[in-house]
């Protein structure tokens, strides 16, 4: 990874140069096109035992999709293996054993699982994620969520699915439109906009039992619900009062607080681990990110580049902004870092919007209003998801807990 | 009437499943945001409900099946230039146009404002809903911002004829309900709209 990261600041520092002698206010970068032939070569051998599930061919593609890793056939030179069973047996129907080991036989993994057969493909999720963390040293998103809004048209769906794209579950049916939702930070519920009675609200569902409760249905606007980092509070979007501003509610409370006020659009909340809140608005003309306080009050402009910047999304760590940005008529997926606020165009570009993080911060989700791809930030991976339907709203579950 | 009273009574049933005071819907008053939380269960289809709900691995196979040919026929990659989506189509004479990014009141509109204000004061009972719509570029909620202001620019046209503002009600459905599904300058332009909805 130190290899990648070093082309790209080569690439970075290359593009800044030629930039300057260009006499252009280039400091942007596409790193679209990824890096090829990346991967550390990992042997995968099938499972014996014959279980409905075929586990290793789950791993494989896991590993894949990580761009990390070069999964091989068994028996191949490789710098570290993996061999399994997975039997019938044991208190919950099968038994699944796995060993991951290095070149030279060492044993670096032995692990067993008990899961019954409807649960093989996440105990595959899971062996998957405990070789990345082991040989990466970073959280591994196999095992994780993604949620989207599917159909339209007359019929609209809230999906949530494998990180995979794979087992994807309707937890919302609806002859109206259903936008924008949102993970609450322990995984466990899912705000959302829906169109209901032709008048937009804001709900909360417990994705569990899809148990669901209505948060704002105030006139007007109810629009772009984020979670605060301890899931105690909404920030959202109402036009209550003429014009669409930003409003954060207690979910203990009945009363919204608003943050925000003026003439223009402000919109698009979403929450820093500190409590500040970067929005968009158009105060300036054209929308572009803003941060301010938790309480509200004079905010800060973050971005500078292009005539549209919206739909901020912020990286798990606080550090990294991802947003909709607009250049020559396209709209790409770029991202702003908060601390040496460089800023870098990360999608080729088109109709590319609702970027979203993983929880480990490695990888974007994105659509481009009709497909699901995601993209990872140091823009040596790009996966394109295959769903059965289309997509769009895409938004990555945090860790399981 | 017929065309908003309906969904006003989907609506409070809604709000009654939801377990939740009033929607608002006919008030200007502030909506209460609904706290006594009598969550709604994991419910089956009833007739006349707009939304079902499911717990994660609960949903009914058929529910799979129509997401899968919804995600098919909207996927719209797919649809012609210019190509209209018929259900539930405005006529046109309800229907007033926008340039890209602006909700300016373009002078060929105007005639049909004055004849949809015109026919507002004669019953002072009609009530009409103004839907804003825009095209499908750029960020989703923003656009929902951008459809509510061009909603709001008719409905200030509107006013400005003599109709009384407790007549007019404006929702915004951004991008989310396009009438033409082409990827094209054409179909744009037919999706930058506001539909006065009787």
């Amino acid at each position: 990874m130190k290899a990648i990261e070093r082309t790209t600041w080569f690439l970075a520092i290359l593009i800044g140069v030629f930039g300057a002698m260009a006499a252009h206010a280039q400091i942007t970068l596409d790193i679209t096109k990824g890096i090829e032939g990346g991967g550390v070569p990992i042997a995968i051998a099938p499972f014996s035992g014959g279980a409905p599930e075929n586990i290793a061919g789950i791993i494989a593609s896991d590993l894949q999709r990580t761009g990390k890793f070069a999964p091989q056939p068994a028996g191949s030179r490789a710098d570290y293996s993996v061999a399994g069973q997975a039997n019938s047996g044991g208190s919950r129907g099968y038994v699944v054993q796995f060993q991951l080991s290095g070149a030279q036989g060492g044993q670096l993994l032995n692990l067993s699982f008990d899961a019954p057969a409807n649960q093989l493909r996440a105990v595959a999720h899971r062996i998957s994620d405990l070789i990345y963390e082991k040989l990466t040293g970073d959280k591994g998103l196999a095992g994780t969520r993604i949620a989207y809004v599917a159909g339209g048209g007359g019929t609209w769906y809230l999906v949530v699915a494998d990180a995979d794209g794979q087992n994807p579950q309707t937890i919302l049916r609806s002859s109206q439109p259903i936008m924008s939702p949102a993970w609450s930070p322990d995984g466990s519920r899912l705000a959302y906009v829906s169109f209901e009675g032709r008048h937009p609200q804001i709900v909360v569902q417990d994705v569990g039992s899809g148990a669901r409760r209505i948060v704002s249905a105030a006139p007007g606007i109810n629009g772009a619900p984020s979670w605060s980092p301890d899931g105690r509070r909404l920030a959202f979007t109402l036009s209550k009062d003429g014009n669409p501003e930003i409003y954060a509610l207690n979910l203990g409370s009945t009363t919204p607080v608003r943050l925000t006020s003026g003439g223009a659009i402000d919109t698009e909340p979403v929450w820093l681990p500190d409590g500040s809140i970067v929005f968009t608005s158009d105060r300036g003309g054209s929308p572009q990110l803003y941060r301010m306080a938790p309480g509200g009050g004079a905010a800060q402009r973050l971005t500078f580049e292009g005539d549209y910047n919206a739909r901020p999304a912020v990286s798990p760590d606080g550090r990294t902004i991802a947003m909709v940005h607009r250049r020559g008529g396209r709209f790409h997926i770029a991202v702003l870092d908060l601390q040496n606020h460089q800023f870098r165009v990360l999608t080729a570009g088109g109709l590319d919007e609702s970027p979203s993080f993983a929880p480990n911060g490695k990888m974007i989700i994105y659509s481009n209003g009709q497909r699901l791809t995601a993209v990872s930030l140091d823009g040596s991976v790009k996966q394109d998801f295959a769903l059965r339907g289309n997509g769009r709203d895409p938004v990555w579950a945090p860790f399981a807990r | 009437m017929n065309h908003w009273i309906r969904p006003l009574i989907v609506a409070a049933a809604l709000a009654l499943l939801a377990g939740c005071a009033a929607t608002g819907e006919s008030t200007t008053e502030e909506q209460q945001t609904t706290q006594d939380a009598t969550a709604q269960p994991s419910i089956t289809a009833q007739p006349g409900q707009e939304a079902y709900s499911y717990g994660y691995g609960q949903a009914p196979v058929g529910a799979y099946e129509t997401y899968d040919a919804a995600g098919g026929a909207a996927a719209g990659a797919g649809g012609r230039p210019g190509q209209a989506v018929a259900v539930g189509a405005v006529p046109a004479d309800r229907v007033v146009y926008f340039s890209f990014d602006s909700a300016e009141i373009l002078p060929e509109s105007r005639t049909i404002i004055e004849a949809n204000a015109r026919r507002l004061m004669k019953s002072s009972r009609t009530v009409t809903q103004l839907e804003g719509h825009t095209d499908e570029r750029g960020s989703r909620e923003y656009n929902i911002a951008l459809g509510e202001r061009r909603a709001n620019a008719v409905r200030q046209a509107m006013i400005a004829m003599g109709v009384t503002p407790q007549q007019i009600r404006v929702v915004s459905y951004g991008e989310e309900r396009p009438a033409a599904t082409g990827q094209d300058e054409q179909s744009y332009a037919l999706n930058r709209r506001v539909e006065i909805v009787y």
